[in-house]
């Protein structure tokens, strides 16, 4: 894999690479045209696809008529908080569910599993009751920990993967070394399993910052919104509003997006190379 | 060394359950002796959230004392966010009421009785008979005062009309099948009447059935007939379905079989189709269009049927009290603050039927779109008001089941006579228990 | 359960490394009790009561009426065959663009990151805006999927997608591939990291040409995420409403129901109990299925 292309393959490789990014990039390119027509011609039939004349007012008046700077601000900090602690703790248990043979195995993976299966609005009105009681709702932090909650399972189930593709042989050596187990972990196998924790930790990231049930539910006050709420209020009974909900689609994009570019960098070329080689 | 990995463990743990870097205090905090009142919409829009936040301000500085922190969930998920607040008996004081929930939040004794407070309040004689009448429950209690109603108009083109060679908006439902197909063009992307075949298609049906057996509906339950049978059986009903699904074969974009009220809306927006059956909050958005100017269009009335009769079926929703608030008083303060002279200017904005007297002689609804309904009020025996049972436990049941049936028929699976065959033994069923 | 079990050498367990395994586990298994599990126990129940929204001072325990009556229902059958073509339909295009796409990535290139970041976004769109902006898409008159084809002369007159039963399960399709290519690629991806790079050295001084060093050497050897990523997405897309509540809420004439779209609407008649009945009884379907996959997956482990 390592030897030069041919021409051929060469071409069908662009070829292919390009078609696929013309596929993903056009409703992109939809959503982005979209937020800069100005909102009355938005609606404008036959089609246009520049908008004449380019406005950005769909933008301004998202800053100016609502908080969505507070809104992202919001989602950020619960997001980030909760994929970091999320991956950590996911970390600790796919370590264990990995290594080590134990009674309970089978079942806490199947626990775990079960609830990547279960519909959320079973459990949305006894946890409404619950973060009532906690005097949790309305709070962030109580937010970020539901998020934390809903991260795990997934999380520990797909570290537990990566787990699995590098040998153990690798901290048995640290150990013997004379490190303890959780040093050998953080110290040996960690770096070699960065590409996954980091998709992990985006997988944990996107699916919080897109979490739209439990936010509506615990938050009520505009300051603590994120911003899956502030879109979906762009959709009310009479009228989609898709100017601003075309511009607030764009700027919520832009975020993950980042995350995308610079874990991608992480997930292909976080490993040194050889460090497996065990 | 073990030692370590549990500390760590734990302190991870602890990290977790508390987040203190992540955890912001809790707003719902008044300042000393102060009292803060929860207000929580269900028919949200940005708009109207923010002429509310400017009515609210208002009732904040008419009655010092009072803080009102109003939230906003987004419409599709408001209703069950409600509910679980209503359920839980914690982070609600005041709350819009529709006139799908009332039934069940008043019966799960959610809500609290207005009854004895509005016998007290003076507002309450100036609203029109219709808001008095909504105002109270089919058990008689007063539950949430309207904020203002919902109905029907005819969205028409005018010089489209004119280029097809009518002088004049359709007034039934023939009239509009005649002028829509001649309208129709698809091969210049001209369509006649911006159907609906997607969510809530069923409504506009049932208006057409309505209007079919204008002579004989009983108009305190606008489905059924004064003999007591549904108006699905009615002989007029079946020429009722007929006429109303030529207009899809006939007059109609192809694809309006998955059409709600956004494409409707966009179709009429987009200068593209000439009719379109819809609520009047609908004004305010066409008005903002770019592709239709102001005199390219109008709103006619209702379509009647052949008996010359339409019936209106209104909609309405309201705010009301929960019961669980431990600030009843203040709570009762703001809902009537709201029903007063605030009403006005809530249903101006967000382009409803008022609730006030006074409003009729607002210049604002004599003009324009909305003089078709001041027409509409003031022919009251040729535009009847009926109330469709909106409240009953199987409202929705009946609203998934109607659409379905609807597209079931413009798919070509449903012959319109099984469509009303099966909708009256639906009703009957329900009927008798 | 235990997906592979070829790291052979398993310790032999001791009170004190027990203990320390346990603090390991504990966090995890803490939250996830007390913020998932608790709460979707005490909101089950409601499959086995009478639980109405018009009625919610009476609710009686009714056993397994709840379920009894969804099972006589017709639809129940339909909405079942649709989640089955739904998850095929889904799964096997994003499995295969997803792997080809890691395979593609996997060599450096100039731009690449640049090109991860812009072909990995569809993944950060929320579901519930996939759903709005897809069915504006597809419009029949005025989407511009229409627009486009007529203009590139593959159509002459437009498609109504959303309007009969077999486009509109296409459209919903075409959504959610779309939206889900990336997680197959992600996953891949950092899993092709872990091939060993002599590994495929050896591969191609032997002499297989590449396509039997894919299979051979890269597949098995990242077998055990491959299979645990396809495993998730069947569950996960079983689950996943949002797109089609979104485009075409089920019709035209509940064709395109899967599953949880269809529970939504009880949720909507605020028929909490045939609702849940509803999401125990997808449970149960997955876990059959989830078995079934590991026990395949053992016996070929075991051969």
């Amino acid at each position: 894999m390592i030897n030069r292309q041919s021409l051929p393959v060469k071409v069908i490789r662009v070829a292919l690479l390009t078609l696929w990014m013309l596929i993903t990039l056009f409703p992109l390119y939809w959503i982005l045209v979209t937020s800069f027509k100005d909102p009355g011609s938005i609606a404008a039939f036959p089609l246009r696809y520049l908008p004449q004349p380019w406005s950005i007012e769909n933008y301004t008046s998202l800053f100016s008529k609502s908080s969505f700077g507070v809104y992202m601000g919001n989602s950020l900090l619960v997001s980030l908080c909760a994929a970091a602690a999320g991956t950590l703790i996911s970390l600790l248990s796919a370590y264990v569910l990995a290594r080590f043979e134990f009674r309970a195995k089978g079942a806490l993976l199947l626990a775990f599993l079960v609830t990547q299966m279960i519909p959320a609005f079973i459990a949305l009105g006894p946890l409404y009751v619950m973060m009532v009681n906690l005097n949790l709702v309305d709070r962030k932090g109580g937010l970020a920990l539901l998020y934390i909650a809903m991260c795990i399972p997934f999380c520990t189930i797909m570290l537990r993967g990566f787990f699995e593709n590098v040998p153990d042989a690798l901290e048995e050596a640290a150990m013997v070394d004379g490190c303890s187990r959780l040093s050998a972990l953080f110290r040996i196998i960690v770096p070699v399993m960065t590409p996954g924790i980091m998709a992990a930790f985006i997988f944990n990231f996107v699916n919080c910052w897109n979490e739209l049930f439990l936010s509506v539910t615990l938050m009520n006050s505009d300051s603590n919104k994120t911003i899956p709420t502030a879109l979906n209020g762009f959709i009310s009974s009479f009228n989609i509003e898709w100017g601003p909900m075309a511009a607030a689609s764009v700027l919520t994009i832009i975020p993950t997006m980042v995350m995308f570019a610079l874990a991608s960098r992480w997930i292909v070329e976080g490993l040194t190379s050889g460090a497996v080689k065990g | 060394m073990k030692r370590r990995q549990f500390i760590l463990a734990a302190a991870s743990l602890t990290a977790a359950t508390t987040l203190p870097g992540c955890s912001s205090g809790s707003s719902s905090s008044g300042g000393g002796g102060d009292v803060t009142l929860q207000m929580v919409e269900s028919l949200t829009n940005p708009t109207r959230s923010e002429v509310l936040k400017k009515l609210l301000a208002e009732f904040e500085s008419a009655n010092p004392g009072i803080k009102v922190q109003l939230v906003s969930p987004p419409t599709e998920q408001a209703d069950q966010k409600i509910q679980q607040m209503l359920q839980a008996g914690s982070g609600a004081d005041v709350l819009e009421v529709r006139d799908l929930t009332v039934g069940p939040f008043s019966n799960n004794g959610w809500l609290y009785d207005m009854t004895a407070d509005v016998e007290k309040w003076d507002g309450f004689a100036n609203l029109t008979p219709q808001a008095q009448k909504y105002s109270k429950h089919t058990d008689g209690k007063t539950y949430f005062i309207p904020y203002g109603f919902y109905g029907l108009s005819l969205f028409y083109r005018t010089d489209l009309i004119k280029e097809a060679g009518f002088s004049a908006p359709p007034t039934n439902w023939d009239e509009l099948l005649t002028q829509a197909s001649k309208i129709q063009d698809p091969s210049k992307n001209r369509y006649g009447y911006a159907f609906r075949g997607g969510k809530n298609g069923n409504g506009n049906v049932v208006a057409c059935i309505e209007a079919y057996v204008g002579d004989t509906i009983d108009r305190e339950n606008a489905f059924k007939t004064k003999d007591g049978k549904s108006i699905f059986v009615a002989p007029e009903a079946q020429q009722a379905v007929d006429t109303y699904f030529q207009l899809f074969t006939k007059a109609s974009p192809p694809s309006s079989v998955a059409w709600g009220y956004p494409e409707m809306v966009e179709g009429f927006n987009n200068g593209s189709t000439a009719f379109l059956l819809q609520d009047p909050e609908v004004i305010a958005t066409i008005n903002a269009s770019k592709s239709i100017t102001k005199d390219q269009w109008n709103t006619a009335p209702l379509l009647t049927g052949p008996s010359g009769k339409a019936s209106q079926p209104v909609a309405t929703a309201g705010w009301g009290v929960a019961k669980s608030s431990k600030n009843t008083e203040a709570a009762v303060k703001l809902v009537e603050f709201l029903s007063g002279d605030a009403s006005t200017t809530f249903a101006k904005e967000n382009s409803l039927v008022p609730i006030l007297k006074t409003a009729g002689a607002d210049e604002f609804y004599k003009t324009g779109p909305w003089a078709s309904y001041v027409t509409m009020t003031e022919q009251p025996d040729t535009y009847l008001t009926v109330v469709q049972p909106r409240g009953v436990a199987w409202w929705t049941e009946w609203s998934t089941k109607a659409d379905n049936d609807v597209q079931q028929v413009l798919i070509n699976k449903m012959s319109t006579a099984e469509l009303l065959k099966s909708w009256d033994e639906f009703w009957v069923k329900k009927w008798n228990g | 359960m235990s997906v592979t079990d070829h790291h052979s050498k398993k310790k032999p367990f001791t009170i004190r490394k027990g203990l320390s395994l346990l603090g390991f586990l504990a966090p995890a298994v803490v939250v996830v009790a007390v913020f998932t599990y608790y709460p979707l126990l005490r909101g089950s129940q409601m499959a086995f009561r009478q639980w109405n929204l018009f009625d919610l001072r009476n609710t009686p325990w009714v056993g397994f009426s709840n379920f009894a009556t969804l099972l006589s229902n017709p639809t129940f059958y339909t909405v079942l065959k649709n989640s089955v073509i739904w998850v095929v339909g889904s799964i096997v295009p994003q499995l295969l663009i997803g792997f080809g796409l890691a395979l593609l990535l996997r060599r450096r290139f100039r731009f690449r990151g640049i090109y991860q970041a812009l072909v990995f976004f569809p993944w950060a769109v929320s579901g519930f805006l996939i759903g709005i902006l897809f069915r504006w898409m597809f419009n029949g008159e005025f989407g511009v999927i229409n627009d486009l084809l007529r203009k590139t002369g593959l159509i002459e007159t437009n498609i109504a997608w959303l309007a009969t039963p077999k486009t509109a399960m296409f459209a919903v399709i075409v959504a959610n591939v779309w939206y889900g290519v990336t997680f197959f690629a992600i996953m891949i991806l950092a899993a092709l990291q872990s091939v060993p790079e002599e590994l495929l050295e050896a591969g191609a001084i032997d002499g297989a040409g590449k396509v039997r060093t894919l299979f051979q050497i890269v597949i098995p050897f990242i077998r055990t995420t491959l299979l645990l990523t396809v495993l998730l997405r069947v569950i996960w897309v079983f689950n996943f409403p949002e797109i089609i509540y979104g485009m075409t809420g089920g019709g035209p004439a509940q064709q395109t129901h899967i599953v949880t779209s269809w529970m939504i609407n009880f949720t909507q008649q605020g028929d909490y109990g045939v609702a849940s009945a509803l999401g125990l009884i997808v449970v149960a379907v997955l876990i059959i299925f989830t078995s079934f996959y590991l026990m395949a997956l053992k016996e070929r482990d075991a051969r």
